[in-house]
């Protein structure tokens, strides 16, 4: 099985493929990365290069055809499975990591350890309302720790505002979003905001951060002094991360 | 959109949405919504007979009828109705809105009387525009409104609702009494009874379509075949438009007033229209149904843009005048060219789907917005800092 990691993981998110990798032997999977790792060419989809796109598809599909692959990405996971089948006419077998974590789990291959924690989740459009992907994530939040639900989830998930070319053209604009999307999560008093899509978490993490200040902000300066912990204190969303991130939480002292 | 509009227009939107909640999932909605899927497939799969019954019924029965095949022919046609009067009153329409009706009569020394309150007072503001097709002034607050509303009709109007609408509607009633055309848009057009149905809830249609001349604007995508399906239509795009099962008021229009009265001797002019004109436009729509017409089926109620989180973000700057968000956005690639396509928004949407999901006929705008994408960058319209990732995954397989 070959781990795709996909651009903002190997680039920008690294912690998520670390946690992924190492998920991975604790189940004793065997997979491979490819060092020189292509792009899915989901942004150029998505962005109207049609022409680049296949180019960078069959050079793509060299190294993944044949094999099982295995995605953090959401993007990655669609384009994959649904654009190379509609513009190459190839039926990939690919597998998302909650799916193929949640596998594990009920194999018994994976063993994990509950958390006293309140998380959310966040339905990446691309796994979500694309793929239909709604429940294997939520079966490994659950079984780690208490899954309590946004007002708008599953099918109805607002986006996180990054998808479609729109963070790279307009960054403000997406944050702007992502930041509604922080809104919605800090709604249901979890702790933690969980997805599986490191350009959701990539958005979301800029959202959250532009929403503490925002609220520090709002606070007046005589809260300011009393508490200078308040400011994150008051705010109950203390990070935006993957599916292997919290997995892999509470087993830091393991050896693993 | 400024920010304050666009908070006030996130809070409208979030009052309607809770309102209309309950009863969205409804089985008779669920239905209803059904019904109409199959109306309206089957009126953009079969426009062309439609357009052909419709025009010799609503001819039949003493309208008078233009076919315009574009924007330049519909504003020459009723210019040249209006041409000799001081003012004509109006009513909400979405296709006057594309045509840009209100601003070429202006340009012609015609004053247009928006009647409807939301128009009025966005039409108060020079500096703005409708923010959703049922409530264009989802974006202004009640401070703002007041101020507006005592600088436009010189006197002094508070903040309080009752205050505004009063005074509004005063100022409207008066100078309506001096109008002799009406001008309002139509939600259906039932071809083979040779019927334009309206709704409203404010009343505004009724005495707008009661002056000596009615001229109604429609595009040719708004046929179904009869009244019943027109009705069923109408009741769907309420239900998503407002929450509400019905509007207050849903018109018929068949023809000018008539009676026979006197001997079954046929009169006109009774206390209707002498002159009802349907202007049925085309303005690209053909066009857009050679390349299936997806658009087309959309009934106007401005779901999609309730939940969408580019709309909501940045407002009517997403989108092509009277035609919001994405939906929009593919329609103006279809009225005009590439390039309004590419300035109303094309590569704004996030393509999330969210819109598909809210909208009653189910339209997959994301996935015609990516499809307009490629034809756009094909024709060298695209963002430049997309071309420049584009480069740099052709070059070394990363956008970083």
């Amino acid at each position: 099985m070959i781990y795709f990691r996909g651009c903002v993981v190997r680039e920008k998110l690294t912690s998520i493929s670390e946690a992924t990798e190492t998920v991975l032997k604790k189940s004793g999977v065997d997979y491979t990365i490819i060092e020189d790792e292509k792009c899915c060419a989901s942004f150029l989809l998505r962005t109207g290069f049609q022409r680049e796109a296949l180019e960078v598809m069959e050079k793509t599909l060299k190294d993944l055809k044949g094999e099982k692959i295995l995605v953090s990405c959401a993007g990655c996971y669609n384009t994959l499975k649904n654009d190379y089948k509609e513009l190459l006419g190839v039926d990939l077998d690919v597998v998302h990591t909650s799916e193929f974590f949640n596998d594990l789990i009920e194999k018994g291959k994976l063993k994990i350890k509950r958390i006293p924690l309140k998380v959310t989740y966040h339905d990446p459009c691309h796994l979500g309302r694309h793929c239909e992907i709604y429940q294997e994530p939520r079966e490994i939040l659950k079984k780690k720790a208490d899954l309590v639900e946004m007002e708008r989830s599953r099918e109805k998930s607002r986006c996180c505002g990054a998808g479609g070319g729109v963070k790279s053209a307009f960054q403000e604009m997406a944050v702007d979003i992502g930041k509604k999307r922080i809104m919605d999560a800090e709604n249901t008093e979890a702790d933690l905001l969980v997805t599986s899509c490191s350009f959701c978490i990539l958005n979301l993490k800029e959202g959250l951060e532009c929403f503490k200040i925002d609220n520090k902000d709002k606070m007046n300066d005589k809260d300011k002094m009393n508490d200078k912990n308040k400011l994150n204190n008051n705010i109950h969303i203390s990070g935006v991360v993957d599916i292997s991130e919290l997995i892999l939480m509470g087993l830091e002292d393991e050896e693993v | 959109m400024k920010k304050s509009e666009i908070d006030a227009m996130n809070k409208s939107f979030a009052i309607l949405d809770e309102r209309r909640s309950h009863l969205l999932d409804s089985e008779r909605t669920q239905d209803l919504k059904k019904k109409v899927k199959e109306i309206r497939k089957y009126s953009i799969s079969n426009l062309d007979e439609l357009l052909n019954k419709g025009i010799k019924k609503l001819q039949e029965n003493g309208n008078e009828v233009i076919f315009a095949d574009n924007s330049e022919k519909a504003l020459e046609s009723i210019l040249n109705i209006v041409k000799n009067e001081l003012m004509v009153a109006k009513s909400k329409s979405n296709t006057a809105g594309e045509i840009g009706l209100s601003e070429f009569l202006e340009g012609n020394g015609i004053a247009v009387l928006e009647t409807d309150l939301g128009d009025r007072i966005v039409q108060f503001d020079p500096e703005s525009r409708p923010s959703h097709p049922i409530g264009p002034a989802s974006h202004l607050n009640m401070e703002k409104i007041a101020e507006l509303a005592s600088k436009r009709l010189n006197t002094k109007i508070n903040p309080e609702p009752r205050a505004i609408l009063d005074a509004v509607k005063s100022d409207v009633l008066d100078k309506l009494s001096k109008c002799n055309i009406g001008i309002t848009g139509a939600n259906s057009v039932a071809a083979e009874d040779g019927s334009i149905i309206t709704v409203h809830n404010e009343g505004n249609i009724n005495l707008v379509s009661m002056l000596d001349t009615h001229i109604v604007i429609v595009g040719i995508d708004k046929l179904v075949r009869t009244i019943e399906e027109a009705v069923s239509v109408v009741k769907l795009e309420t239900i998503y438009a407002t929450g509400k099962t019905t509007p207050a008021y849903m018109n018929v229009i068949s023809s000018p007033s008539k009676t026979a009265d006197i001997e079954q001797i046929l009169l006109d002019d009774m206390y209707g229209p002498r002159r009802v004109v349907v202007i049925l436009l085309d303005n690209g729509r053909s066009e857009s149904i050679k390349e299936g017409g997806e658009c087309l089926l959309c009934i106007g109620c401005g779901s999609c843009i309730v939940s969408c989180p580019i709309y909501n973000a940045i407002g009517y700057d997403f989108g092509y005048r009277r035609y919001l968000g994405g939906r929009g956005v593919v329609l103006s690639r279809f009225i005009e060219n590439e390039k309004s396509c590419f300035d109303s928004g094309l590569f704004t949407c996030t393509l999330c789907g969210l819109c598909t999901l809210e909208c009653p006929l189910d339209i997959c705008t994301s996935e015609m917005i990516e499809k307009m994408r490629k034809e756009s960058v094909e024709s060298h319209l695209f963002c430049p800092e997309h071309a420049k990732i584009a480069s740099r995954i052709r070059k070394k397989g990363s956008p970083f």
